[in-house]
């Protein structure tokens, strides 16, 4: 089942009036269930394609749909709302919120889909557990390490079963054991709760890992390869 | 969650959050004290004007006014005065005859203005008994006595029981003198109306100027404010030939002066949350710079225009309703601890205040409903200072905002 599908999408930015592509025809689908990363050097566009994706940005040319919906014809304050019910975020520095314990930040987008109090808990406490936090639930992220922090961050995005989660260089702060105790989360996730995973990673440990690998180079999709992993 | 979020964000920096809420705190209690002081002060010269000075009202014969002269009487005063006594909105009233003259002891003569009285309706309508601070009160034994002011006394260099020679006009015109004995010192919170008016019996007076009784002035006052104008539109239209004035009429300053209180105390309040609004920008300003990269995680994750604008609005409430509702119970404690001490400026400014017209001993007051109007103002405030952070903060490109360092 396809998730995303992406149609001739090119983004250009006008830096001091000198335009510059940073992607060019892009046209992409991805299924349900990927564990997908999209690799490149820097300036090659991961991060672009993968804010096209979430969209926090919005393509010069091209069409993007999720599930059905072309999410770049549709509104600002639409779209904050598309992403809150269909697009789970990794971000490389964490982002958790700093005055919530883990528990609260995992539970935090499900408040704000204002979904039954019980089944938040319940389900932020699961994630936790699932990311092997049991004993941090009520901690907040000054008092965890990098790794931990990670964890909750991708116990978050995956809490409120969204379509898909996107992972800007989830690994890039991450120490070799915490990077690969966190794909092996992910990996797991992936299997259990048959999320689709997209990455943007010059982390070797993650292509490794990847299902698919999408390839950028200046902004072109150079290689689109398939493992059996 | 909102609401907890917003709350915890503003002690992430607690320092600058209390620095904020104690300067809120400080702030809006000085504001309040200090118009507690302004309105314990223009009251108290308000009701010792209205008591000791002026009265509600004031009857007098029209020509009186204009010369000043103790002829221009009010021939009617009996039935007059009998119908006061009878309305049922006059608290108290006083008959006076009015003498303009001199006033010597062996060290000094100077200009008075002597009052005729009885007194025991003086002391009902203006409390006189209750200034007497030496001697008696006119009502002794003593053969034309005569109350006068402390700071005429410490001029004239007298004492009780020292004599005085008093010198005025008499109604046929011709100057003369009588000897009066000083029975009592008397002093209120207005030193230069003191100095300048003394009390003798009405009958005593009345003998030296005119044989039988002339009454030049009666001061009425009231049961409450709301009732003077009708009472004196009463009076006006059944004695229509004699001049019936109001307090507003008699003394305007007076009547400005209550105003201007109110004009005070709205420049005080503005300034307040003037600074007020500066301080929390500059503290609402800074949390939102702060927190750019977790501003635009919030939006990316899906937190919408609405919610990100009511955080940080919280936030702002926060801060000033924490200080604001501190402030005030402060300001409520100390208001009413001075309520009942007062504040002695004689210590710092010794009779300066009395000489205009001020009680130097002020009790702060404050009414109920300015407490109200400025948690309503500073929450309006809080409000509108808010706007500009969030404003910025709702302009932030997520895909940009999680990247800034």
């Amino acid at each position: 089942m396809i998730i995303i599908q992406t149609e001739n999408l090119s983004r250009t930015y006008n830096d001091n009036a000198l335009p510059v592509q940073a992607l060019k025809d892009i046209t992409l689908t991805f299924g349900q269930s990927e564990f997908t990363a999209i690799v490149g050097p820097s300036g090659s566009g991961k991060t672009t394609l993968l804010n096209m994706l979430g969209g926090l940005d919005r393509p010069t040319e091209g069409k993007i749909w999720i599930g059905g919906t072309e999410i770049s014809r549709i509104k600002d304050s639409q779209l904050i709302d598309f992403r809150l019910h269909n697009i789970g975020f990794v971000f490389q520095s964490y982002n958790l919120l700093p005055v919530m314990t883990a528990l609260e930040n995992v539970s935090f987008i499900m408040l704000l889909q204002k979904r039954d109090r019980k089944e938040i808990e319940e389900r932020a406490r699961e994630m936790l557990i699932q990311v092997g936090l049991e004993d941090k639930i009520h901690v907040r992220p000054s008092k965890l390490s990098g790794g931990q922090q990670q964890r909750v961050a991708v116990a978050r995005a995956l809490a409120s079963k969204p379509k898909f989660v996107l992972a800007d260089e989830p690994t890039a702060n991450l120490d070799t054991a915490s990077a690969f105790n966190l794909l092996d989360i992910m990996q797991k996730l992936n299997r259990e709760e048959k999320i689709t995973l997209i990455f943007s990673t010059h982390d070797q440990r993650v292509i490794e890992r990847a299902k698919r690998v999408i390839t950028l180079v200046d902004g072109r999709v150079t290689s689109d390869e398939y493992f059996d992993r | 969650m909102l609401i907890k979020l917003a709350w915890r964000n503003i002690w992430r920096n607690p320092r600058r959050s209390l620095v904020m809420i104690f300067a809120v705190m400080i702030g809006l209690w000085a504001g309040v004290f200090v118009a507690s002081i302004t309105t314990g002060l223009m009251e108290q010269r308000f009701r010792t004007s209205i008591q000791q000075q002026f009265s509600h009202i004031q009857i007098h014969n029209p020509d009186y006014l204009k010369e000043n002269n103790v002829v221009h009487r009010i021939d009617e005063w009996e039935s007059l005065g009998k119908e006061i006594s009878e309305n049922e909105n006059v608290k108290a009233f006083t008959m006076r005859t009015l003498v303009s003259g001199m006033i010597a002891s062996s060290n000094l003569t100077t200009g008075i203005k002597i009052n005729g009285i009885d007194p025991e309706m003086e002391a009902q309508t203006t409390g006189l008994n209750e200034n007497v601070i030496e001697g008696s009160y006119l009502a002794g034994e003593e053969k034309s006595p005569i109350l006068i002011g402390r700071k005429l006394a410490d001029k004239m260099k007298v004492r009780i029981g020292s004599r005085v020679v008093v010198t005025f006009q008499d109604t046929s015109g011709e100057l003369t003198s009588s000897l009066f004995r000083v029975c009592g010192i008397y002093q209120t919170s207005n030193t230069l109306n003191d100095e300048l008016n003394a009390y003798v019996l009405q009958q005593d007076l009345n003998e030296i100027v005119a044989g039988d009784m002339i009454i030049n002035q009666l001061a009425l006052i009231c049961h409450d404010l709301d009732s003077v104008n009708k009472v004196a539109l009463h009076f006006q239209s059944r004695y229509s030939h004699l001049t019936v004035r109001t307090w507003k009429e008699i003394s305007p300053e007076l009547s400005y002066m209550q105003e201007m209180t109110g004009v005070m105390m709205t420049v005080i309040l503005l300034v307040i949350l003037l600074a007020l609004a500066f301080g929390l920008l500059n503290t609402i300003l800074m949390s939102v710079y702060e927190r750019i990269r977790e501003l635009g995680m919030l939006m990316a994750i899906g937190m919408n225009k609405r919610r990100i604008f009511g955080m940080i609005l919280m936030e702002t409430l926060f801060i000033t309703l924490t200080g604001g509702l501190g402030g005030m119970l402060f300001g409520i404690v100390t208001i009413r601890l001075f309520h009942f001490t007062g504040i002695d400026f004689a210590t710092v400014g010794g009779d300066s205040l009395n000489d205009f017209g001020f009680d130097s001993v002020v009790y702060p007051s404050l009414d109920p409903s300015f407490f109200f109007t400025v948690t309503l103002l500073t929450i309006f405030t809080a409000l509108i200072t808010s706007i500009y952070p969030a404003i910025r903060a709702l302009r932030l490109n997520p895909s940009e905002a999680i990247r800034k360092d």
